[in-house]
């Protein structure tokens, strides 16, 4: 029986007429459609989504698609075949690409609710009219201020620095005795002084803003997050790699290359250097100064602490791994070296062991596992993989060096998540012909975090390697080939690179892969086999990471990265090290808070045993040795 | 008091893999052997019964190896020199089947001829080992498995770097492979998985989970194989494969086997100790699960096959 | 059965004040169900909790401690098989000796002195069984003039047992062997020397009711003989013996168990077994180094801590014969690092000597980052193991992953030319082909 098939694409209607069976896919083909197969028509990739707005299609499968999508008539054109006559809306594809039930998009960052400046905020900007002096009153200029903050801001006690009191007399002037103070208030002690930041020459608006900057130092990456203190309002986003990441892509080399003579000094400046551009730009781009920025939180984790302070950091490499500070006290920018404002208060917030540090606790904080009421567990998908398990009740938590792979370092084609990074891979599994998406949309650079575990479980699933990671040569295709380590496999050819050079996957880059994530998801197997919660009793997976703005959570589970569980169990947060920081930034009880998880915080040696290493080295597979731990592989597998 | 004996219900089994095709089965063996089907850990008859014994293999190379310790140059003597002597020797010394080990100065033809003079000099069935070097071990081993199609041979030694070419050769001529990983049970697991994708069936896969000798590492060995039998009977199929392992080859490279002189007085008589030491780390692994043990000397064959008989005899 | 971690920090305080030496009290929690602190550390636990905690808790195989000069002991195993945990009292080795024997002094006295060292550690036997075919009472005499082990001794006299007994205040001696028809001397006996009284019986069932009336009768202190009439009956008894005290928690025979491999086929492959399926006690006929030496090693190696880190025992290893003019990689003793660089290396057939430091079994990375395998250690290791007087081309390669220790080795050993290699085994036979020649 012929049917005929009606296709609107892009506001045009087009008619073909094709008997009964026929697969929606070739339909579209005969009326001259390309609707493009990423998966090579294997239902695999979602891609290939269309609308059936009249008329009915049967659909083999839907394993992209909601019900909700499938109510709404959306079917997958590889997998769906012509029964009778009938309509098809072809949607453009980013449309699709927000639909698939498997992308999960970083948590926005949304000003926390109920901010509210000034009263949760510990600096405050406060506009001071000071009666002049006069023959009278010849009450000299500091006690004048001081006699103005305890009249009009009820402010008893107040320190100053002695660069500040060397200004006033100028700034009181200048400002004709109209004056604005930035003040810290303690964040502790009330009883404590509230300290004078800096006086400004002249009245500032109210809503203009006030700048503090939230700070992650990772091993891998730095992110600086400018916010204006008034609004609560994130500004500016920025991010690069740690500048001492030429000294040692690990905190072990980072510590020993520290150990060397003016190795710390040196260290210690590249991270400054690299803190310093980060707020430089960020600054430019709301046309601020980093000089206006009157408050620095800090969270990274131990090791980057020590090294940003310049404390020595070798103890905390060695058995019993002991830190020198886990919760550095207040200090002042000037004295750390960070270009803002020199009387800024830098807030390092506090970490829990040499290898679990405040990134983690920030990452808590932002996470809401602290308070949560069912079992959660948070991974940081870093370089140093720490995890942590637990609710309201209690928390344990470890750290496995999973390496900088999924930050994209170490990896031959690796890069950061930004403009020009693949994000995203699927292979074709008759022809190993590859579909990629880069950051940005221009020609590709190189493959990010989330690029790579797509394309390696895409690799995985097409039988481009083995279960082990082995490039299988004996499939004969021009993008499988022997390469300086061994097979390899070119994502993407000179001719289509931004370098004019190969995009490949090599053997080097799949065993950095594997380990990484095997390392991961070895630390919260172990993580709860120790405190013997069975992994299923799991209510939500948290997923921070520095990977673009998202990451397939199928990919990582069909790589073994994340446990095989519902993917609606799974939320991407993306960095909560910088997140934890900026809540912590802005409201001082978020601040309390972190102090608290630090304490609740149970630490787990991971080396303490041979368990950590069995599970590694079951996890050292794809997706893992024990495949019943992966049932919906086995049937991707299958299929 | 009447106790009651608690036993073990395993949903798991382990594969019964048989070795050497008889006239009948389209080789050329006068038996073939079988191993496995157990379903119990080892020797626990009162759990289940034990449909094959544990065997025994004598290691026999191509050459006249020139590192072999005195004791086994005195044991095997003259007959070194023709592997069809040898094995006609390890034949009567009690071998169930022979392993002939192939080296590297064997070319394709020697191997195939070694491989053959030794089918036509006994009727056991045959595990042949390349030398140990991956591009070697393919050059020797394909073409003996094409030359013995249909026997039934074990070949190896399949490591998860070097696995592709064998099985697809074994796979195409109607043999087994052995499958080898280092003292390590997810390793283990993982090379079976691989071989198995390849579409090898189980029934043709033997598990070599490596040991260390007595006093170098047999702890670990014998745990992994306790480990990995366990994980079977609890109804892991990629580990439900008899396990091959060499305490013959570990043993005699150890000083407490290879030398008699200049070693302390508290280690004894040098013979009687190296036999023992053979023996004794064949037996331990024999205890955690052993189905196939490879050994050299003859009087170690001779207590480590009285040892499995009185362990199967209920 | 035990609990786990998070059980039991619900039966804790919650509090985190540290006192237990703790950071948390779930540490402290995960610290007691690995059994390596006691609960007693914790002030302020309720008795509700302690009650519950207590029951999880008690060992299921009676300790038996047999005391002289020296001590053995056996039992407080936990589990069926090693890698579950660990087996902790390693099995003891007794020779048994004859009262009638002339040459008794002398051979207690031989056997007594010998002492064999492997990998660091000094063996001896622990003590002696005395069968007594002759004058029981001047055989002990005559043994404690010259051993100051403890002793079995072998008989079901019970005068003589008392009079031999009477000789050896202050120990704990084994008494061979009670059955239905002479427990009640024997235990009496026991009871009075504070003796270790073994109970024979050719059945479980028989065993289980001698141990009942035994401890009726006052003594805790039992050892079991299952008896048996060969290697796989004896296998079957052990293993259930075992499960039933373990498993079951059935106390009549959570007791350790002693073999008699001196009466098997194939005393060495008997013993063999008895050693690694769970005897306490094992008795040989007679004293053989070439045997003793080899049980030694394997009682060692079963009883080995399996949790440690697997590791490869430090040395210089030869791969394919190598000469003076082959390299020398150097690599860790952990055992996976040490099996992949040398299967790599060996399946290129280019020779090498390859040294294996001790770096406590951590693999490259781990322990140079732990502080375990740098300059120091490995310029060490090159000197313990003579490594020059095997060369004329003084080269190492280093592990690719520790490059940086290039520059400290090289000041270690001015007289080497410090090489570095690939940071993967998989490279290895590559840069051996290209890099060194
Ligand atoms: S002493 Fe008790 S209450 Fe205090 S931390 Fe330790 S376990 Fe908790
Ligand atoms: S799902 Fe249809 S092409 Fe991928």
């Amino acid at each position: 029986m012929q049917h005929t098939i009606t296709f609107t694409f892009d506001d045009k209607p087009i008619t073909v007429t094709v008997p009964t069976n026929t697969m929606l896919s070739d339909a579209a083909q005969l009326a001259g459609l390309d609707i493009g197969q990423p998966c090579g028509g294997q239902g695999r990739c979602g891609r290939c989504a269309v609308q059936v707005t009249d008329g009915n299609v049967r659909r083999r499968s839907t394993l992209r698609l909601s019900p909700g999508d499938v109510g709404q008539g959306f079917a997958l054109a590889c997998q769906s075949v012509v029964e009778g006559d009938v309509s098809i809306y072809v949607p453009p594809q980013e449309k699709i690409e927000r639909r698939l039930t498997t992308d999960r998009v970083v948590a926005e960052v949304t000003v926390p609710e109920g901010y509210e400046y000034p009263s949760d905020q510990t600096v405050r900007r406060i506009h001071l009219e000071l009666t002049p002096p006069s023959m009278d009153d010849q009450t000299d200029d500091w006690s004048r201020l001081q006699t103005a903050l305890r009249l009009q801001a009820n402010i008893n006690k107040v320190n100053v620095s002695l660069g500040l009191l060397q200004t006033i007399g100028n700034v009181l002037r200048v400002g004709e005795w109209n004056v604005t103070a930035v003040l810290e208030y303690p964040l502790e002690d009330l009883e404590q002084p509230v300290r004078l930041i800096s006086l400004q020459p002249h009245h500032v608006d109210e809503y203009s803003p006030l700048w503090g900057c939230a700070i992650d130092i990772g091993t891998t990456t730095v992110s600086v997050w400018l916010v204006d203190l008034v609004s609560g309002q994130v500004r500016a986003q920025v991010a690069e790699y740690n500048g001492q990441i030429v000294r040692g892509e690990d905190v072990i080399s980072r510590i020993m290359y520290a150990n060397k003579s003016g190795g710390g000094q040196e260290l210690r400046q590249r991270v400054l250097d690299t803190i310093n551009e980060l707020l430089e730009t960020a600054c430019k781009r709301v046309k601020a100064k980093p000089e206006d920025v009157v408050k620095a939180t800090i969270a990274g984790n131990s090791t980057m602490i020590h090294l940003l302070l310049g404390i020595p950091a070798s103890n905390i490499r060695l058995s019993p791994f002991i830190t020198a500070v886990n919760h550095p006290p207040l200090m002042r920018a000037g004295d750390v070296g960070i270009n803002i404002h020199s009387q800024a208060s830098v807030d390092c917030l506090p970490g829990v062991a040499s290898y679990v540090g405040a990134d983690i606790t920030a990452g808590v904080l932002s996470s809401g596992l602290d308070v949560a009421e069912d079992v959660i567990l948070f991974l940081d998908v870093g370089t140093n993989g720490e995890t942590v398990l637990g609710n309201r009740d209690w928390l344990v938590t470890c750290a496995c060096s999973a390496g900088p792979a999924f930050e994209g370092a170490g990896v031959v084609n690796g890069m950061r998540a930004t403009t020009g990074a693949i994000e995203e891979v699927w292979v074709n599994s008759d022809t190993f012909e590859p579909t990629y998406r880069v950051i940005g949309g221009g020609k590709p650079k190189g493959i990010c975090g989330s690029g790579l575990i797509s394309l390696l479980s895409e690799a995985f699933i097409t039988g481009i390697i083995d279960k082990a990671g082995n490039v299988n040569l004996m499939k004969s295709s021009s993008r499988l080939r022997d390469g300086a380590h061994g097979g390899e496999y070119v994502v993407a050819w000179g001719t289509e690179s931004e370098s004019g050079e190969d995009i490949v996957l090599s053997r080097v880059d799949v065993d950095n892969l594997l380990r990484a994530k095997a390392a991961i998801y070895a630390g919260f197997t172990v993580l709860a086999d120790t405190v013997g919660i069975p992994l299923e009793s799991v209510s939500k997976v948290l997923i921070g990471g520095s990977f673009g703005k998202y990451i397939n959570v199928e990919k990582a589970v069909q790589i073994g990265l994340l446990p095989d569980m519902p993917w609606e169990q799974f939320d991407f947060l993306g960095n909560t090290s910088v997140r934890g920081a900026y809540y912590a930034l802005l409201d001082w009880r978020k601040r309390d808070q972190i102090t608290e998880i630090a304490k609740r915080m149970t630490y787990i040696e991971l080396s303490a045993d041979n368990s950590f290493y069995e599970a590694f080295t079951s996890a050292l597979f794809l997706p893992h040795t024990d495949m019943s731990k992966f049932p919906s592989v086995a049937s991707a597998l299958e299929r | 008091m009447p106790i009651e004996i608690p036993k073990d219900k395993w949903p798991g089994s382990i594969k019964i893999v048989t070795i050497g095709a008889t006239s009948a089965e389209g080789g050329t063996r006068t038996k073939s052997i079988s191993v496995g089907g157990q379903a119990s850990m080892p020797y626990l008859h009162y759990e289940a019964p034990m449909p094959n014994k544990p065997v025994i293999a004598i290691e026999i190379k191509s050459r006249k190896p020139d590192d072999w310790s005195p004791l086994l140059v005195e044991a095997w003597g003259e007959t070194m020199a023709e592997p069809a002597q040898w094995a006609k020797k390890a034949d009567e010394a009690g071998a169930d089947i022979i392993v002939v080990a192939l080296t590297l100065a064997d070319s394709p033809e020697d191997a195939v001829r070694v491989v053959k003079s030794v089918l036509s000099a006994t009727g056991l069935p045959l595990i042949v080992w390349g030398p140990g070097q991956v591009e070697k071990d393919n050059e020797l081993l394909v073409p003996v498995s094409e030359a013995t199609n249909g026997e039934k041979i074990v070949l190896g030694i399949c490591e998860d770097k070097n696995y592709r070419t064998i099985v697809a050769t074994a796979m195409a001529n109607g043999h087994l492979v052995q499958a080898r990983t280092p003292m390590d049970v997810n390793l283990s697991k993982q090379l079976n998985i691989l071989i198995s994708d390849m579409g090898m069936p189980k029934e043709r896969i033997l598990m070599d989970p490596t040991t260390g000798a007595l006093g170098y590492g047999i702890e670990y060995g014998y745990s992994v194989m306790e480990r990995l039998r366990l994980a079977a009977l609890q109804g892991d199929a990629m580990t439900q494969l008899p396990m091959i392992v060499t305490p013959g080859y570990e043993t005699w490279k150890t000083k407490e086997s290879k030398i008699g002189e200049g070693v302390p007085e508290g280690w004894g008589d040098w013979k009687a100790r190296a036999i023992n030491w053979e023996t004794l780390t064949a037996i331990a692994l024999v205890e955690s699960g052993a189905d196939i043990v490879v050994l050299r000397h003859p009087e170690s064959v001779k207590r480590v096959k009285g040892a499995i008989e009185e362990l199967v005899t209920v | 059965m035990a609990l786990a971690g998070i059980q039991i920090y619900k039966l804790l305080p919650q509090t985190n004040c540290k006192e237990c030496g703790f950071p948390t009290c779930l540490a402290f929690a995960m610290k007691l169900a690995a059994k390596q602190v006691e609960l007693s550390a914790c002030p302020y636990v309720s008795d509700a909790s302690k009650k519950q905690l207590a029951e999880s808790a008690a060992p299921p195989i009676r300790l038996i401690t047999l005391k002289a000069g020296s001590e053995v002991k056996a039992g407080n195993e936990v589990v069926m098989f090693r890698h579950e945990k660990s087996f902790y009292n390693k099995t003891g080795l007794f020779i048994r000796v004859k009262a009638s024997d002339p040459d008794l002094a002398k051979k207690v006295t031989a056997a007594d002195a010998y002492k064999v060292n492997y990998v660091g550690m000094d063996f001896s036997i622990d003590g002696f069984a005395i069968e007594a075919d002759g004058d029981l009472t001047a055989a002990v005499k005559t043994i404690r003039t010259v051993s100051k082990r403890p002793l079995i001794l072998m008989t079901k006299d019970s005068a003589l047992l008392d009079s031999s007994l009477s000789l050896l205040a202050g120990e704990s001696a084994l008494i061979y062997a009670a059955d239905a028809s002479n427990y009640e001397p024997l235990a009496d006996l026991a009871k009075k020397y504070k003796a270790a009284l073994v109970v024979k019986s050719d059945s479980l069932d028989g065993l289980a009711d001698l141990t009942k009336n035994i401890q009726a009768k006052g003594v805790e202190d039992m050892v079991l003989d299952l008896g048996g009439r060969n290697m796989g009956e004896w296998l079957a008894r052990s293993t259930q013996v075992r499960k039933l005290a373990i498993k079951s928690n059935l106390r009549a025979l959570g007791y350790p168990v002693i073999a008699f491999p001196c009466d098997a086929k194939d005393e060495g492959v008997a013993a063999a077994q008895a050693i690694a399926k769970y005897a306490g006690f094992v008795v040989l006929s007679e004293f053989k180094p070439e045997l003793l030496y080899p049980l030694l090693v394997l009682r060692e190696n079963i009883y080995t801590d399996p949790q440690k880190p697997i590791q490869v025992q430090p040395g210089i290893y030869e791969i394919n014969s190598p000469n003076p003019e082959s390299p020398v990689l150097v690599t860790t003793n952990f055992s996976i690092t040490y099996f992949s660089v040398a299967n790599e290396v060996e399946g290129s057939g280019l020779p090498a000597w390859l040294v294996v430091t001790d770096a406590e079994g951590m693999s490259v990375l781990t322990a140079w980052a732990a502080g375990k395998f740098d300059a120091e250690r490995i310029a060490k290791a090159i000197k313990t193991f003579d490594v020059a007087s095997k060369v004329s081309k003084k080269r190492i390669v280093l592990p690719g992953h520790v490059a940086v220790l290039s520059g400290e080795l090289e000041e270690e050993l001015p007289d080497w030319e410090i090489r570095v290699g690939p940071r993967e085994a998989v490279d290895l036979p590559a840069f051996m082909k290209q890099a060194l020649n």
